[in-house]
């Protein structure tokens, strides 16, 4: 058990939900509590499209469901069938509460429901279990959903495919990620063959081997369901984060040999893109290196963005990043490899509080993290660049952090935070503290304390004195 | 009136995503929930009142997530040491509410054993609250877990002995709700000798109590308190010969926790709109022994309101259903002279609600555990002036050229009293007028 102020995930339900509501034709069914049904609120608050979520609630109702409310699985199955004749998946997802109330789920998909022609398929994902978390189970039922439409072996495309592995619903510019990567691989001379998760249908993940590689534009949702593809089918994976100049350039040029294409000519692409839309490196070069000297960044999120913007601001910019760390303690392994190319100070927690200590130690100039360092770098008083999922923005416009046109967002980001912030050295004594404030300090919560710090040592110099004690501590809190 | 069970699937916001709002609301309470990471995500990612342009709250530290795995649930009491640690932190703490539902329940946590324990060791007042607690009828509304805190609430009232009744009819001894605006210990004027009267509910608006004891206090009632008030502290003594008025329609359980402690609750309207005010402060009175009548008061009250009636008059309503203000509301609307066509209720108690559904209008319907498509469909056909929508309707109804606004935006604004009515009809006639404006925009 843990005492948290906050969570990076969500439930492994959340993450199916996700999932399932980012491919057409898909209709999620989710046994749940009767007030389990926020799902719908949070999709049109997020999404902000207008559009009815495609998942159904089939609520867990105690004592016997002998009347016609919803409630009994296989015909609230039926229902789904009936009221969504276009559904060509229906999976099954529970809820949290429904697992640990140890129903013992058994339902088919029956072989006729009148007035529906051909019935749906129906994916059940027998792994689900309580307290795992919604990236993983996403990811795990991406890979389901492709396995369970994998009938027979399409033939690959007689000019060069790509499938594009991105983020489901709820990332932060999730579908202007996939045009801006479908853009750049246009120029080059290569077909998208398939958009997974986000706007792909049932057809498309039968056709996926179709194509001659899959890019990983976010590992966290795609990793199964390419390795099942390159064991399956042989195709190979680019997994280099799409972000900044560099690994832009990076993932072309690997798209390129793996589909066999010119050199040449995916250099030149990528040389009028750097000329024309990639301002990233204008940025770097333009602004005078005193800007960037010395300036301290920490990053936090999930695996692909604190990698790929770690990687480009330290080498593409110049910044220091004194930490970067993921909150998917199930990808520890490899984002430990990659964070250690660019930073001392990679690090895998879960717990916000943690992570807020070691930015707290870390003493950053900037913060680019979720929402959940937003109170971090508040305390701090530093800026603060919600660049990783989750955060609370929500522009009807959105915009790629990923490929060209992502790096000029990034370096539109930084001019705004950086501008005019040279870092100059203080020469500000540091305040001594006595055992009693230190001990106070202790009880503040900890995406609080360096407020907390702040306000007392302004105090005890407000004061004219040299140390901050336990009572200056405690009239600064209030 | 006629009521129509759909038995459907209603569109309602579980009632745990309150706790953001109680825990902004009731400043010196440490909430903390117990459960899994389902839970904890679910009041991190649903703001206090969710819209579609409201962004999620921000951390509050005041809220604390107990988050259970699975695999190793805790050994009893540890929980509660674990709570202790955490409360040490949090100066200024004056009860801890351990918000514990079904899956806490299902992972072996005993809250309210849990609950005596952190009490005992902070010697603070603890409570348990279950938001997924069994009710007599059945449905979930989104304001469920409101109901459980001010039931809590009630219980941690100092109670009324029968000397305090005695002290109580001592006009020098009142401070009252509204002690500190006219001065504590000021004499109320014509209080003479009657029961003490606390006003229950009114937790979304600001205010609310205020307002309603200044009602009450023209017509000679002084309100002794509120629950909730602002602080702990605050709570007024309520027990054997309180007179308590319910003011939301949903506070079954709070209202039970009060009859249970030997209070009496008054049934009446609730205080919304002009004739639930005029009655709720008649009936309020009556029950604390002052005869008043408010007829004039109404009367006025409803001139007063002409203009707005008249851009109100004809107008459809329909009413999605999810936090039980609905039934007033529309009560109110169609007095006024406003078309209801359906009111959604996803849960309706009848026997407590008995006096609100009597003065619903007869040609009002009343669809209880609502399903949100059908309701969607009969929106389609019905193509209302203005449907008042739950959280997750409301924007595939925007998309679909419907004016919508949610109950929360009323009880943001205030539906309590006389001027809780104009509140609710400016509230209405802006969101039409504005509507209009946009509609005439050559796009």
């Amino acid at each position: 058990m843990k005492l948290l102020r906050g969570v990076y995930e969500g439930p492994q339900s959340f993450g199916i939900l996700r999932l399932a509501a980012s491919i057409r034709d898909v209709h999620a069914l989710l046994r749940a509590l009767p007030g389990e049904t926020h799902f719908r609120t949070l999709y049109g608050v997020r999404e902000r499209t207008g559009a009815s979520v495609p998942v159904t609630l089939s609520p867990l109702r105690e004592g016997s469901t002998d009347s016609m409310e919803p409630g009994d699985l296989a015909r609230d199955l039926s229902r789904v069938v009936r009221r969504h004749p276009k559904t060509e998946i229906v999976i099954l997802v529970r809820s949290e509460a429904s697992l640990l109330l140890g129903e013992n789920i058994s339902v088919t998909m029956p072989s006729e429901i009148e007035g529906t022609g051909r019935p749906p398929l129906l994916v059940t994902l027998p792994w689900e279990e309580p307290g795992m978390r919604e990236t993983e189970a996403a990811e795990l039922a991406l890979e389901d959903l492709i396995r369970a439409r994998m009938h027979d072996r399409p033939e690959r495309s007689p000019y060069p495919t790509v499938n594009l592995f991105g983020p489901p619903i709820f990332g932060p510019g999730a579908e202007a990620e996939y045009a801006e990567a479908e853009r750049l691989l246009d120029m080059i001379g290569v077909e998208v063959n398939a958009r997974v998760p986000l706007g792909a249908n049932p057809v498309d993940l039968a056709r996926l081997p179709r194509a001659w590689a899959n890019v990983l534009l976010y590992r966290e949702i795609g990793e199964s369901a390419t390795l099942y593809l390159q064991d399956e089918f042989g195709m190979p994976r680019v997994t280099t984060p799409m972000i900044g100049a560099a690994g832009t350039g990076a993932v072309l040029r690997s798209v390129g040999e793996l589909c066999q294409l010119d050199p040449k000519s995916v250099q030149r692409t990528i040389w009028a893109e750097l000329a024309r839309t990639a301002k990233l490196p204008w940025y770097a070069r333009l602004e005078p290196p005193e800007t960037f000297q010395n300036r301290r960044v920490a990053i936090c999120g999930d695996f692909t963005y604190p990698l790929g913007l770690g990687y480009a601001l330290a080498r593409e910019v110049g910044l220091e990043i004194v930490a970067c760390g993921t909150y998917l303690t199930h990808l520890a392994r490899d984002f430990l490899f990659h964070a250690d190319t660019f930073t001392e100070g990679a690090f895998v927690e879960e717990d916000p509080d943690e992570v807020a200590a070691r930015l707290e130690a870390a003493k950053p100039d900037l913060i680019v993290g979720t929402h959940l360092e937003e109170d971090v770098a508040d305390s701090l008083g530093v800026p603060y660049l919600p660049l990783c999922p989750p955060v609370t923005d929500r522009p009807f416009v959105e915009r790629p952090l990923m490929g060209y046109a992502g790096s000029s967002v990034l370096a539109d980001a930084l001019d705004t935070v950086l501008r005019g912030r040279r870092k100059e050295p203080t020469g500000e004594v540091g305040m001594q503290w006595t055992d009693g404030a230190l001990q106070e300090a202790a009880t503040v919560p900890l995406f609080l304390r360096a407020r907390a710090r702040r306000l007392a040592e302004e105090r005890a110099r407000s004061q004219g004195s040299g140390e901050v004690t336990r009572e200056i501590f405690l009239e600064s809190r209030y | 009136m006629t009521i129509l069970n759909e038995s459907g699937i209603p569109d309602v916001l579980p009632p745990l995503h309150a706790v953001n709002g109680l825990s902004e609301r009731l400043s010196d309470v440490l909430v903390v929930v117990v459960g899994t990471q389902a839970e904890a995500h679910l009041v991190q990612t649903l703001p206090a009142a969710p819209s579609p342009n409201l962004p999620p709250s921000r951390r509050n530290q005041r809220v604390i997530f107990a988050v259970i795995d699975p695999d190793d649930p805790p050994q009893q009491g540890v929980l509660a040491s674990r709570i202790v640690e955490s409360a040490a932190g949090l100066r200024g703490t004056k009860l801890v509410l351990l918000v514990a539902g079904r899956t806490a329940e299902a992972l072996g946590i005993d809250a309210a054993f849990e609950a005596t324990l952190v009490a005992r060791k902070l010697d603070l007042p603890t409570e348990a609250v279950n938001p997924d607690a069994p009710r007599e009828v059945p449905g979930v509304l989104s304001t469920d877990l409101e109901d459980g805190v001010l039931a809590a609430l009630v219980k941690l009232c100092p109670k009324r002995r029968t000397s305090d009744l005695v002290e109580t009819a001592s006009p020098t001894k009142r401070g009252g709700l509204l002690g500190g605006l006219l001065g504590r210990g000021t004499e109320a004027p014509d209080s003479g000798e009657g029961r003490p009267v606390v006003l229950l509910g009114g937790v979304i608006t600001r205010g609310a109590a205020r307002g309603i004891a200044t009602e009450l206090l023209r017509a000679g009632v002084e309100v002794a308190g509120a629950v909730p008030e602002n602080g702990i502290e605050d709570l007024p003594p309520l027990g054997e010969g309180t007179v308590v008025a319910i003011m939301d329609p949903n506070l079954t359980s709070a209202a039970t926790a009060a009859e249970q402690r030997g209070a009496t609750v008054v049934k009446t309207l609730m205080p919304v709109g002009v004739d639930g005010t005029a009655r709720f402060v008649q009936d309020v009175a009556e029950e604390a022994g002052k005869r008043n009548s408010e007829a004039v008061r109404a009367r006025s009250a409803w001139e007063d309101l002409g203009v707005l009636r008249n851009r109100i008059r004809g107008k459809r309503i329909f009413f999605t259903g999810d936090t039980g203000l609905e039934i007033p509301l529309a009560r109110f609307l169609a007095d006024a002279g406003a078309v209801v066509l359906e009111v959604g209720a996803p849960r309706l108690d009848r026997h407590f609600l008995a006096v609100e559904l009597q003065a619903l209008g007869p040609d009002v319907d009343v669809v209880v555990s609502p399903d949100y498509r059908g309701q969607m469909s009969r929106i389609e056909e019905s193509r209302p002036d203005v449907v008042i929508s739950s959280p997750g309707l409301q924007l595939p109804l925007v998309a679909r050229g419907h004016l919508c606004r949610s109950p929360q935006d009323f009880l943001e604004a205030g539906p309590y009293g006389y001027g809780g009515a104009r509140r609710i009809l400016e509230l209405l006639v802006h969101t039409m007028e504005r509507a209009e404006t946009l509609d005439a925009l050559n796009l």
